[in-house]
């Protein structure tokens, strides 16, 4: 007995709510049974999920990958700086902010959604130039997009305090904050994926040109998917700003690029599941390897990982499941309820 | 020794099975035609025998060497060349250079410029063009520069995936007097992809039917296109025409 | 008046270092389509493996100690062998993988190269003085310019005439073109592909250290950063230049470098900290008045 095309709907809709419990438990059992320092990488995790999940919005369903997006999560982490500072503080570090932003004093919420709003719009602007190409070429127009923000932004000194931190954000972003977050960016993605367009541009992933040959607007698609993708992705820089109060350009480059891009490759580009799998195992993994780093009490002696050790290792993790399992560990499936009916074979 | 021998091979794409226990015996020197509809696995029998795509089931045997699962490079070099659908010319590399790609395989260096000249020979619109850029040739052109690269690795069987796709009916005559010429000098194993019949009794040879990646009838060439031609006269259609 | 001389002398040798990088990963690219972000680390590799391993913000030279004529062929052999061996250890094992998954095995590939660099020698940069003569200025056409600029220019010359008539003369030669345009043909045809694309990562790493020695006798400084700013314009000039396309990447290497000094010589100085900004967004200009690159290769167009 094959599932109706109703009962197929409502087992869609199961991946969304399994993926929100599976982090639901996550943090209520760090918030329960861990210290402040677990808490924060609660935090960090939950916000990693905003942003890998808002990532897998256009790369899981175009195909294309980015290396752009950390560029968006920087102009979403200044722009939420730039509402909520005290103006005494952005007159002192920021003396270049227009009038309107320089008395901005915002409450979080709305500088969060305004900030994921600006990312969205570059990212509307720029992907409006960036999409016109396919393909690698893309990928490597992302970069430049990526070396493009990094630039401005470690060199406009009276409007982002260019290499010097800007410092006294409110840490208001701790795990409970980031958890709802990071269940409204699984929720949008799952609209998205199971929309026309979501739909449309799944099928211009496997074959470029004949998915354009079938009358697919492909670069319309790919637009609205990296203008939403860029909104979440947005909002985790924000969040981020505020969990750890400080911001500096040199935190918006290659190295969360890669990280975030390690979590997408090994839980599985493929699949929403995927994503959040990669967020959870890799920081889980990173914890541990950031304790090793500090050192582990071994019969008297501090056996400690070296400094660098813990990016080496998790190059090596992706690089295998790239060899020997490429579609991740979801294998590109979504974790999901089966209602009714029996999987045909 | 180059007697070719299939051996119930399959092949799949993925969950498609292209060919299916397909076994076919081919002697030294002999000419087979492969025939059948689209779809029926002719290029994926080719594709299989030189290596270029793997094999699920079965073994294949070049002079009694098992080949099933080596590398094209390595099949090339027990005497085996392979002319594509769409003869795959390297565009961007001269008419003489893309005679020489395949003579990295060759032992006798000597007899490599002989060869070269040899081909000139035989095909003298490409000796006229050996420093042009082979991508500016015309269809005919490509096709026999096809075929003189593929001769030049000295092959023992030469496969040639329809030497008449998409050229104008001289042109194909000619390439087949070209490849039964060269067939009688250096006594090659030919096996070659042709739709029609009544092509094939005129060259003269063995014809295998491939239809729905399995054989379905071999024959004389000559009985294939008789039949053939009865049957248009029946129905008022050519028979190669996929049902 | 010697600005223009002197600013043409500074867009070729700018423009040459990014030539030899872009047909590094030009070379690989036409190859196997492998897109190899690990390169910019190979040539951080080659700057590194000058000087002795410590974490010490002065460098002390260990192969840089080595008679250039020594050092030059051990340096290139070197960054030969850290690009065959990543083939080895990486890429072989990927060869039914996607462009998009070889591509992301390559930046993970770069980055587990960056911090092992980092655990040897730590963060900081160092100072390091290979070569110091060659900074001495000397004057051609009434420009001052430094020895090494003119050096670069040369060697910039010698290596693209090199691998031109390697190309096009020798066996492998030809063979990396005919894999490069058909790899699945060359094959059919006996060409080795282990042969070939072993091959494409030996130049391509001896273009590395080649970049590398350049880099270090220039700046003075070993930082294992460095190797990420020079791959990013490596690969936009390879992409300008029409993926896959050496001509084109070498073409494409000079327009960046002349684009890049004459932008750093003529915008206003409130804007110079922003010349990259400005040189990447015109380089997407480009991508997109000219999709396939200017200087496109055959094989680079989509098949339909």
């Amino acid at each position: 007995m094959q599932q109706t095309h109703k009962q197929k709907r409502l087992s869609a809709w199961s991946t969304p709510i399994l993926l929100i419990a599976v982090l639901l438990v996550f943090v209520l059992l760090i918030a329960v049974l861990g210290d402040n320092s677990l808490a924060r990488m609660a935090a960090q995790t939950m916000i990693r999920v905003v942003f890998v999940v808002g990532l897998w919005i256009f790369v899981g369903n175009s195909g294309v990958v980015s290396f752009g997006h950390v560029g968006y999560m920087a102009i979403g982490a200044y722009c939420s700086a730039w509402l909520t500072l005290k103006p005494q503080m952005k007159g002192m570090f920021l003396p270049d902010l227009w009038s309107f932003l320089a008395n901005a004093e915002w409450p979080v919420l709305p500088a969060a959604i305004v900030s994921g709003l600006l990312a969205a719009l570059v990212a509307l602007v720029s992907g409006a130039a960036i999409l016109r190409l396919t393909g690698i070429a893309a990928s490597i127009a992302t970069f430049a997009f990526l070396a493009i923000v990094h630039t401005v932004y470690s060199s406009w000194e009276g409007v982002t305090g260019a290499t010097s931190s800007v410092v006294g954000l409110t840490r208001y972003a701790d795990h409970w904050v980031t958890l709802g977050w990071a269940v409204a960016a699984i929720l949008v993605a799952s609209i998205y994926a199971n929309s026309a367009s979501g739909l449309a541009l799944r099928a211009t992933r496997e074959d470029e040109v004949a998915a354009s040959a079938s009358g697919i607007d492909m670069y319309r698609h790919r637009l609205l998917a990296l203008v939403v993708s860029a909104f979440f992705t947005g909002v985790a820089g924000a969040l981020f700003g505020h969990s750890l109060g400080v911001l500096n350009p040199n935190s918006f480059y290659l190295g969360v690029t890669f990280i975030t891009l390690a979590m997408l490759v090994v839980g599985g580009i493929g699949s929403l599941t995927g994503a959040v799998t990669g967020v959870l195992v890799l920081s889980i993994l990173i914890e541990v390897l950031v304790r090793m780093e500090r050192g582990v009490e071994l019969g008297g002696t501090n056996l400690a990982l070296p400094a660098g050790a813990q990016e080496i290792l998790i190059g090596i993790v992706m690089i295998l499941v790239l060899i020997l399992r490429p579609t991740g560990l979801s294998g590109g499936r979504e974790l999901r309820l089966r209602l009714g009916g029996r999987r045909p074979n | 020794m180059s007697k070719l021998g299939v051996f119930d091979v399959s092949v799949r794409y993925g969950k498609v099975p292209a060919l299916t226990d397909v076994s076919l015996q081919i002697e030294e020197g002999e000419r087979v035609f492969i025939s059948g509809p689209n779809g029926a696995g002719k290029s994926s029998l080719l594709k299989a025998i030189c290596g270029a795509v793997p094999t699920t089931h079965g073994r294949i045997e070049i002079g009694g060497m098992l080949v099933a699962g080596r590398p094209p490079e390595a099949i090339a070099r027990l005497g085996m060349t392979m002319v594509p659908e769409g003869r795959d010319i390297f565009g961007t590399l001269t008419v003489e250079e893309n005679l020489r790609v395949g003579t990295g395989i060759r032992r006798d260096r000597d007899a490599i410029e002989s060869d070269i000249d040899e081909i000139y020979e035989n095909f003298p619109i490409l000796g006229e063009r050996r420093q042009a850029n082979a991508g500016a040739l015309s269809g005919g052109q490509q096709q026999m520069l096809a075929i003189g690269r593929g001769l030049m690795t000295n092959p023992k069987v030469m496969m040639v995936d329809e030497p008449s796709l998409g050229l104008a009916p001289n042109i194909v005559d000619q390439v087949y007097e070209t490849l039964i010429r060269l067939q009688k000098d250096r006594g090659l194993t030919l096996v070659i992809v042709e739709q029609s019949s009544a092509r094939a009794a005129r060259v003269g040879g063995r014809m295998v039917l491939l239809r729905g990646g399995t054989v379905v009838d071999e024959g004389d060439a000559a009985e294939f296109a008789e039949r053939d031609l009865l049957k248009e006269a029946y129905f008022g259609q050519s028979a190669e025409e996929p049902a | 008046m010697n600005a223009i001389p002197q600013l043409f002398f500074d867009a070729m040798s700018l423009g040459g270092i990014y030539a030899m990088a872009a047909l590094g990963i030009a070379l690989i690219f036409g190859v196997m389509n492998l897109v190899n972000f690990a390169h910019g680390e190979y040539i951080a590799f080659c700057v590194f493996a000058l000087i002795v391993p410590s974490t010490d913000a002065v460098a002390v030279l260990f192969l840089g100690k080595a008679p250039a004529l020594l050092l030059i062929p051990i340096l290139l052999a070197l960054g030969a062998a850290i690009a065959v061996a990543s083939e080895f250890v990486v890429f072989r094992h990927m060869r039914k993988a996607t462009p998009v998954a070889m591509m992301i095995s390559s930046f993970a590939l770069g980055f587990v190269i960056q911090n092992s660099l980092l655990l040897i020698y730590g963060s900081r940069p160092k100072a390091i003085s290979l070569w110091p003569d060659l900074n001495k200025p000397v004057s051609v056409i009434g420009a001052s310019v430094p020895l090494l600029q003119i050096i670069v220019i040369l060697a910039t010359l010698v290596v693209v005439v090199a691998l031109a008539l390697l190309l096009k003369k020798t066996k492998i030669g030809l063979e990396m073109r005919a894999a490069a345009e058909n790899f699945t043909m060359a094959r059919l045809l006996g060409v080795r592909a282990n042969v070939v694309i072993t091959g494409a990562f030996a130049l391509s790493g001896a273009l590395a250290a080649a970049v590398a020695m350049i880099m270090v006798t220039q700046t003075g400084v070993a930082d294992i950063r460095m190797g990420g700013q020079i791959m990013l314009v490596a690969f936009i000039a390879t992409v300008i230049g029409g993926l896959g396309s050496l001509p084109g990447a070498v073409a494409a290497g000079f327009l960046i470098g002349a684009a890049s000094v004459i932008l750093q010589a003529f915008l206003p100085l409130d804007a110079r900290p922003f010349r990259d900004a400005f040189l990447y967004t015109f380089v997407i200009v480009i991508l997109l008045v000219r999709p396939q690159g200017l200087f496109a290769a055959h094989s680079a167009k989509p098949r339909v």
